[in-house]
């Protein structure tokens, strides 16, 4: 089933819709948001000039550090009164990244996230398991919402406590599983454990992943644990842009549709900052439109991929992402939570008791992201009690924990052990292979 | 009081020859040593000669290193005797965070080292009974 209209228009009537859109845009956040205001004057471009959707290309881009400059409302178009809801998500720093909506823009995301549970196969029969965390993130919430608007029952479970997940979806009979993808292997491995054959004693007919990336080796294991006919699709957004719902994995299985009459994609060469051709790997830049709290015109999603513009068998004519290929920058996902190594570092370097130079190592046990941060004793002060650099650990690990969101290890090592780097550090080991 | 040594080791191979070797580097006697049983890392405790020198040494190796004083008994080598001491202290009220020994003295009296918080009480207690508490000059 397909949810909208504006998923099959011709290429034409779509970019007919962009330009509008594009052009009210580009007025709105001159007239209403100063860094952006700044950012054109300085690039010589007023809203006037945007004449074609080639244009575009004269707007200056928005990265997530304008997120930090102006936080935490800086970048926000409308008054305090008209937002209704606010996300925030990781900085690159101390700071989050905090989101804004007004009803509008809320009713356009969830719609968004409605027509992307649509292309997964989802309907208004389906029982659906949320099993992301709840909480600021997007993610929940959105689909929590889309979901309902699909028609669908929503159970907002949130993530972890595999137990209750468990007794949910068979006492529930739930139908479609929300995750990111290596949580929903773990929990389908754990079901097995437990004797529970999906396929035969669960309802369970449909996944929606997103939060992480699902790779095709994971896809295979995924029928694997959960039987054949499950159906797993995964999809993408960001709480910059909105959160989920910029695009989504159709039964075609053949990349995500980005759901165009809302967003402009664009592919760039993350170094010369060049528009790349159609069919190119580089960087997603992508352009929100029609949005009121938080406009965001060009900006660097980080995420490396391309765009096919084929017509897709599925009968949609909007364009598809490939599934994400890996990072321009060092952004970490762990457990579907965006990390920074600065985020990391910052807190460290807080930390007396211990040195500058710090590792990174992440591996997946069990089907769940593990990260162990190693750091070089230096207060000898600690060395009375093993209590006490106990205690420094547990602290380390809660400062982080309060900073990330994220359960971490740590591993005090004895100074100079860590590797010393003379050009760039690299500090970030990471084991996972194909997302397994 | 005597002076021990408290180095910072990690849990995995080698790391307690990395110390004992970089003391034998230094010409440092080793007199007593202990390590506990801890995950992923842990403090080696020793009695050393010179324990000035082997917190320079090893601090100019990279290890973390800290001195501080713990209590030595002199125990005559009879049944009942370690639980003499252990006795005193009990009746004091006073807690030990762990407790080692001398193996070899060459024909003297063993030493038990332990550690505690309360180091002016636990001797006051162990004086008051007789027990002969080492000096750094004594080992």
């Amino acid at each position: 089933m397909i949810w909208a209209k504006e998923e099959t228009l011709p290429r034409a009537e779509i970019e007919k819709i962009q330009l509008e859109r594009l052009q009210e845009t580009a007025a709105y956040i001159y007239e209403r948001v100063e860094p952006y205001r700044r950012k054109m004057d300085e690039a010589g471009v007023k809203p006037g000039d945007i004449q074609s959707l080639e244009d575009l290309k004269k707007m200056p881009f928005t990265y997530k550090a304008d997120f930090r400059d102006h936080y935490p409302d800086g970048l926000f178009a409308v008054d305090k009164k008209d937002i209704v809801r606010y996300h925030a998500s990781s900085g690159t720093t101390g700071k989050p990244t905090v989101v804004a909506y007004t009803q509008h823009d809320l009713d356009v995301w969830l719609n968004n996230v409605a027509r992307m549970a649509c292309m997964g196969g989802a309907t208004s029969e389906d029982v659906a398991q949320i099993a992301f965390g709840y909480g600021t993130f997007t993610g929940a919430l959105g689909l929590h919402g889309g979901l309902e608007k699909l028609g669908a029952s929503v159970i907002p479970m949130s993530s972890g406590n595999t137990n209750k997940q468990i007794m949910f979806m068979q006492d529930m009979g739930v139908t479609l599983l929300v995750a990111t993808p290596s949580y929903a292997l773990h929990l389908g491995e754990i079901l097995r454990e437990r004797g529970i054959d999906p396929s035969k004693d669960l309802k369970i007919h449909i996944g929606l992943f997103g939060g992480e990336g699902m790779t095709e080796p994971m896809r295979d294991e995924m029928h694997k644990v959960w039987g054949e006919q499950f159906f797993c699709t995964q999809n993408y957004g960001m709480s910059e842009l909105c959160g989920p719902g910029v695009s989504g994995e159709c039964t075609e299985l053949c990349g995500m549709h980005i759901n165009e009459d809302w967003f402009i994609p664009e592919i760039i060469d993350p170094e010369t900052e060049e528009v790349l051709p159609a069919g190119e790997t580089g960087e997603l830049v992508i352009t929100c439109l029609g949005k009121e709290a938080l406009p965001l015109v060009r900006y660097r999603t980080g995420d490396l991929t391309k765009l096919m513009y084929e017509p897709c068998k599925c009968g949609r004519t909007t364009v598809r992402m490939e599934n994400l290929s890996g990072r321009a920058d060092d952004m970490l996902v762990i457990r579907g939570v965006n990390v920074f190594p600065t985020q990391i570092e910052e807190v460290l370097l807080r930390i007396e008791e211990i040195g500058p130079h710090y590792e990174i190592l992440v591996e997946r046990k069990n089907r769940l992201d593990v990260m162990t941060i190693s750091v070089e004793l230096i207060d000898d002060r600690l060395l009375d009690s093993y209590a006490k650099l106990s205690e420094l650990e547990q602290s380390i690990r809660s400062e982080l924990k309060s900073q990330l969101g994220l359960a971490t290890q740590i591993r005090l090592v004895a100074p100079n052990s860590l590797k010393r780097f003379e050009g760039k550090a690299k500090r970030v080991t990471d084991l996972r292979k194909d997302g397994l | 009081m005597i002076k021990q040594l408290s180095v910072f080791v990690e849990n995995r191979p080698g790391s307690l020859m990395n110390v004992t070797s970089a003391l034998t580097e230094a010409h440092i006697n080793i007199r007593a040593i202990a390590s506990f049983d801890t995950p992923e890392f842990g403090i080696l405790r020793l009695v050393v000669d010179k324990p000035a020198e082997a917190k320079t040494y090893l601090t100019s190796r990279g290890f973390v290193v800290r001195i501080h004083d713990v209590i030595g008994v002199e125990l005559k080598d009879e049944k009942g005797n370690l639980n003499r001491m252990l006795s005193i202290l009990a009746e004091g009220e006073i807690n030990i965070n762990y407790i080692y020994s001398f193996v070899i003295r060459e024909g003297r009296a063993p030493v038990m080292v332990f550690n505690t918080d309360d180091y002016e009480k636990a001797a006051k207690v162990l004086s008051a009974a007789d027990v002969k508490i080492v000096e750094e000059a004594d080992l």
